[in-house]
């Protein structure tokens, strides 16, 4: 197999491509109902740090998963309260929760675990052999050959595009995030549908931060998230707030990513591209293609703006 | 008569702790009368169990050695560590350390402000430096060198990986003399290098390894700090049997059956030999940290008895100095 689709490189895509999507996922979700989520960063950080930490107390990963969720769920519930009930500025809420999760998530460590010789570890998550379908030559071991959270990734995709596109809910959400006055008049209330998208992308966004500790590393480390969470924001405009799209959009990134690593290691390659270069070759190749697909791409009417059916538009 | 003895015993123990206060022979009182204060300026947290571990327990070192009042500041990064420093001198502290390279440039800006201040640097030079700073030389490129030699005789493959995070001097002259010693233990072993760009970034690390194994690779040598987590990681899932080595502390217990080697960095004895001096009165020197003094090679294991005996050998000769190691800090070029 060529350089650019052996096995090992495009296995190592779908497990980077995970915690993306499912972050972009809920974040799709929470942008839909027309609230914009800039603290994401910060809301999958604690996501990574309750999930590490309920993970060790309680040796069950489903557990760490659980409280990660609940955790980036209650983060992004003060978002909404700020942004609903106060109609606060959501760029302005959105910052201040991003910096409040990056902070508050170290405390948390340092408060359970303290000045220590050796940090903890947890078990990573092992890989999982779907029947029937992982024996399938090349595409077994690539998609059907992952831990329990990538299938679960497979999985949302189609269950949030299904929510937003083929039910009635779905198509609430969207009202209110395209045209809340509307939404309003026909009986929708515009602020429970809000809080409830925050609510539930912030699930997503937790689990995607406990990710990280419990696949990729067995350790939370404060610099764990670095950036990701901002990469799957972008990944929900280069998706063009449709999920099917920003996997594929998540796929692409993870693929680039994972090819820099590659190529970097490989001596014909070291000695002639500077590895500085390597390193910034996803982030390049998001923006080309970000500037090229946001071209004509239109997210939600109302995003980012408060809903008072007080106040005349 | 008893107001006598009590004014006598008032007068005698007030006489007791002047001449207490005032003799600077008596043990631990030379350092209180010149009220010397000691900081460090960490660029991390303290919990990482790692490089910034290291800096916290010299602080805690300093305080019991030479009972002076200490302090520390972490997370400091290179923008407010001037800040920090210059917090530190009006507060009063007397010596300040800079745990890591990066500070060196605000070390030389400050030093010649605050003449009457004292000031301990890392660097990985023996640069001149101004008459108020003590500079502590870290010689990594030695310490690295005996898991050349590890590397060599215990790889299967004949594939050997080195991750890394910032490229740094030291890194890459380091880089260079595993190289040298691949090449005399195992001239057929190919070595790949990476920087993953972060130091901390366990997810890069763990990319970079699984590439690196995918590639054949069987034994990682870790340059990168809590990185090394996402190196472990992926030698565990690999389908072959991966080795890996770390520094700065030791982390086998993480993968017993994973870590080949420890290089054990302990910044107490040089920052205790610096501070020690200023004390003293020297304000000025140089502390080479190198194999013995600072650096430990520990926890060889999951090798052959002959590899950890000629690694242990390998080491021993760049303590005494019989061997002479090449010291290039600006490029990686791997021996041919």
């Amino acid at each position: 197999m060529s350089i650019f689709f052996d096995i090992s490189l495009l296995h190592l895509t779908m497990l980077m491509m995970a915690p993306l999507i499912i972050a972009c996922l809920g974040e799709t979700i929470i942008e839909r109902s027309g609230i914009l989520n800039v603290g994401i960063e910060g809301i999958v950080t604690l996501g990574a740090v309750t999930g590490f930490l309920l993970t060790y107390y309680t040796g069950s990963a489903v557990v760490g998963c659980l409280f990660a969720a609940l955790s980036g769920s209650l983060l992004t519930l003060l978002l909404a309260y700020f942004s609903i009930t106060l109609r606060a500025n959501q760029i302005v809420i959105g910052l201040g929760i991003f910096v409040l999760g990056l902070g508050i998530s170290p405390t948390i460590y340092r408060l359970a675990v303290g000045v220590v010789k050796s940090i903890p570890q947890v078990p990573t998550l092992s890989e999982i052999k779907v029947p029937v379908l992982s024996i399938i030559p090349f595409v077994g071991e690539i998609f059907f050959n992952q831990n329990g959270l990538v299938y679960l990734s497979y999985f949302l995709v189609a269950a949030v595009s299904f929510f937003l596109f083929k039910t009635p809910m779905g198509l609430r959400l969207r009202a209110c995030g395209e045209n809340p006055r509307a939404a309003d008049t026909v009986g929708i209330n515009v602020a429970r549908m809000r809080y409830g998208a925050c609510a539930a992308g912030g699930l997503f966004l937790g689990v995607a931060g406990a990710y990280l500790p419990l696949v990729i590393s067995g350790s939370y480390t404060d610099n764990i998230v670095n950036g990701r969470g901002w990469l799957a924001l972008m990944l929900v405009i280069f998706g063009r707030w449709v999920p099917l799209w920003s996997f594929v959009g998540a796929l692409l990134f993870a693929y680039v990513d994972a090819f820099q690593f590659k190529i970097s290691v490989l001596p014909q390659f070291a000695k002639i591209i500077p590895p500085q270069f390597l390193l910034m070759l996803p982030y390049i190749f998001a923006m080309i293609v970000l500037v090229q697909v946001a071209k004509g791409s239109e997210g939600p009417r109302a995003l980012a703006r408060p809903y008072d059916r007080e106040i005349r538009d | 008569m008893k107001n006598k003895w009590t004014r006598r015993l008032l007068f005698a123990t007030a006489m007791f702790v002047t001449l207490w206060l005032a003799v600077p022979g008596i043990p631990g009182r030379a350092v209180a009368a010149k009220a010397h204060k000691f900081a460090i300026v960490l660029p991390g947290p303290i919990e990482d169990a790692d490089y910034n571990f290291r800096g916290y327990q010299v602080s805690q070192d300093i305080k019991k050695r030479f009972a002076i009042a200490t302090s520390y500041s972490e997370r400091i990064s290179p923008a407010d560590a001037e800040r920090v420093a210059r917090e530190y001198i009006a507060s009063g502290y007397t010596i300040i350390g800079f745990h890591g390279g990066q500070y060196i440039r605000i070390v030389k800006k400050l030093a010649p402000k605050f003449p009457k201040v004292n000031f301990i640097m890392e660097s990985s030079g023996k640069g001149k430096v101004p008459e108020n700073v003590w500079n502590i030389h870290r010689h990594f490129s030695e310490g690295f060198y005996p898991f050349g030699v590890l590397a060599g005789l215990a790889t299967k493959t004949n594939k050997v990986g080195v991750i890394a995070g910032i490229q740094l001097p030291d890194f890459k002259a380091s880089i260079n003399t595993i190289s040298d010693a691949l090449k005399v233990t195992n001239p057929k072993a190919e070595l790949l290098f990476a920087f993953t760009g972060n130091q901390n970034d366990p997810v890069k690390a763990r990319q970079t390894a699984d590439a690196m194994i995918a590639n054949g690779v069987d034994f990682i040598i870790n340059m990168v700090n809590l990185g090394v987590y996402g190196v472990v990681e992926a030698a565990k899932k690999a389908k072959h049997k991966v080795l890996v080595t770390t520094f700065y502390t030791d982390k086998t217990d993480k993968a017993p059956k994973h870590f080949a080697g420890t290089l054990i960095v302990d910044f107490r004895p040089p920052f205790a030999k610096a501070v020690g001096e200023i004390l003293k009165g020297n304000r000025t020197g140089y502390v080479p940290m190198r194999p013995g003094n600072g650096f430990e090679l520990k926890s060889l294991g999951n090798v052959s008895a002959e590899a950890i005996a000629k690694t242990k050998a390998a080491y021993e000769k760049v303590r005494t100095g019989s061997i002479k190691l090449r010291l290039e800090m600006k490029k990686v070029r791997l021996a041919k």
